[in-house]
């Protein structure tokens, strides 16, 4: 069984717009409205679950939710046919996302976060309880997205130390902050969010040389496999005995909504590595999903003859 | 038709030594009207209702009374929801648990929510693990 972890889930709310107008003067024009437009439950461990539940592997979502927007998510999952077990929040409501693509910039999106809601102690150890009682059932546990406000940047740490223990294998993504202290329990896949820093501890993750530098660093600490995005159409693979440079024969003018392309790639690599297949396999999988999740309005692909159709566009090379 | 293409894939439920007032606010977060409870396992062990939560509360003297109009006002309810809030749950569960496990006929589910009148039913693996539970509207989702 894989347990997903998502501390702070959100309502992600995408509008495409023909052009955003940003108006400086009250004079100017600036309502703009969109061409279309989705609300789904979103978050990186959600994306992760949802892409799974569309590959056909049960899976457990865990996190915080609250209110309205809670409501949302969790009934959103369940009509995936997932499994959930989520401690309710008496502060608020679960925040929302909100994402806008501009006609012809999509490759570019424009992201606003709400910082989530504050978990209270009390909700922590209900959770903390639940945690220790899905490892009992749990093969791989996947920890991802940030945290809630106040949340220790430790937690992600302590969760991986149990699953661990238990003898669970432990994915993890997530911002550097908080990835950074939970290398120590050495965690088998890593991919840190690059979006707002291109940086990991003190390594800067700009260039190629950088990522490879920092890879190997990180894999030196036992953790198993490093996957770094480089640009929009390739990813830096690090693992202990090889480093891969994957990469998409597209143009990123197809891309439609790159929000949960990232999800989908790990998702793909832990659904094939789950699945007993090669690192090499589950790469190019991986990278599959996440091109057609990016070429999608959706924001995970669920097509699994359109994901092992579209791996034979993707280069994997062994640097 | 199986219970597991049916039931709700939901494991929220609590513990046996949790407070009575974490019961209620976890109900009501939820919109849940019943709660499975399992131990450390994740196993089944019991369930409690609102309605249980309410008759605990209720003054000792209630079931006696032909109408409710001889209580002179809610102060005696809640006076006495009070006093069991900090109680655990375990003093008012039902330990004698009905349920179903996934692969029963979602028949046999619809027989027990109707004939036991329950609002929701929960549903166990064979290790007797939670896996969801089957709701009154789960069944009449599915057959429509």
């Amino acid at each position: 069984m894989i347990v997903t972890v998502t501390p702070n889930p959100s309502v992600d709310v995408t509008y495409w717009v023909d052009r955003l107008k940003i108006g400086k003067e009250t004079q100017e024009e600036y309502l703009t409205r969109a061409t279309d437009g989705d609300i789904s439950a979103g978050g990186k461990g959600i994306n992760i679950s949802i892409f799974l539940a569309r590959m056909g592997l049960e899976n457990i979502a865990m996190g915080f939710v609250g209110g309205y927007t809670g409501h949302v998510v969790v009934r959103a999952l369940r009509d995936e046919g997932i499994t959930t077990n989520f401690v309710w929040t008496g502060s608020g409501e679960t925040r929302t996302n909100l994402t806008v693509l501009e006609h012809g910039h999509e490759h570019v999106p424009i992201l606003i976060d709400g910082p989530g809601v504050a978990v209270a102690e009390s909700e922590m150890n209900r959770f903390m309880r639940r945690y220790r009682r899905m490892l009992k059932v749990a093969d791989w546990v996947v920890l991802a997205g940030s945290l809630p406000p106040q949340v220790n940047l430790a937690f992600y740490y302590e969760l991986a130390e149990l699953a661990k223990q238990a003898g669970a294998k432990v994915a993890i993504s997530a911002g550097a902050s908080c990835l950074t202290r939970c290398l120590p329990a050495a965690p088998n896949i890593v991919k840190p969010d690059v979006r707002e820093h291109l940086s990991f501890e003190w390594m800067k993750l700009r260039t190629r040389e950088e990522i490879i530098s920092a890879g190997k660093r990180i894999v030196r600490g036992g953790v198993e496999m490093m996957i770094v995005s480089h640009d929009v159409i390739g990813d830096i693979v690090i693992t202990p005995d090889s480093i891969w440079e994957i990469s998409a024969r597209v143009q990123t003018t197809q891309f439609r909504n790159l929000v949960g392309a990232d999800d989908a790639l790990l998702g793909g690599v832990i659904y094939q590595i789950y699945n007993g297949a090669g690192i090499e396999q589950a790469l190019r999988f991986g990278l599959a999903a996440g091109i057609l999740s990016a070429e999608s309005r959706e924001k995970v692909c669920g097509d699994m003859g359109q994901i092992e159709h579209e791996m034979a566009n993707v280069s994997l090379t062994r640097i | 038709m199986k219970v597991s293409e049916i039931m709700t894939r939901d494991l929220t439920s609590v513990e046996k030594d949790i407070p009575v007032k974490e019961l209620i606010f976890i109900l009501d977060s939820a919109k849940m009207s019943d709660m499975p409870i399992v131990d450390e396992e994740g196993k089944l062990i019991a369930f409690i209702s609102t309605k249980d939560v309410i008759k605990a509360a209720l003054p000792g003297y209630f079931e006696m009374l032909h109408s409710a109009s001889f209580i002179p006002d809610m102060n005696q309810f809640a006076n006495k929801l009070g006093q069991i809030a900090d109680e655990p749950v375990e003093k008012h569960m039902h330990s004698d648990v009905i349920c179903v496990e996934v692969d029963d006929d979602d028949l046999q589910a619809a027989d027990l929510i109707i004939r036991k009148n329950l609002k929701s039913l929960p549903v166990v693996d064979v290790e007797r693990r939670l896996v969801g539970v089957v709701r009154r509207i789960d069944l009449l989702h599915h057959l429509l």
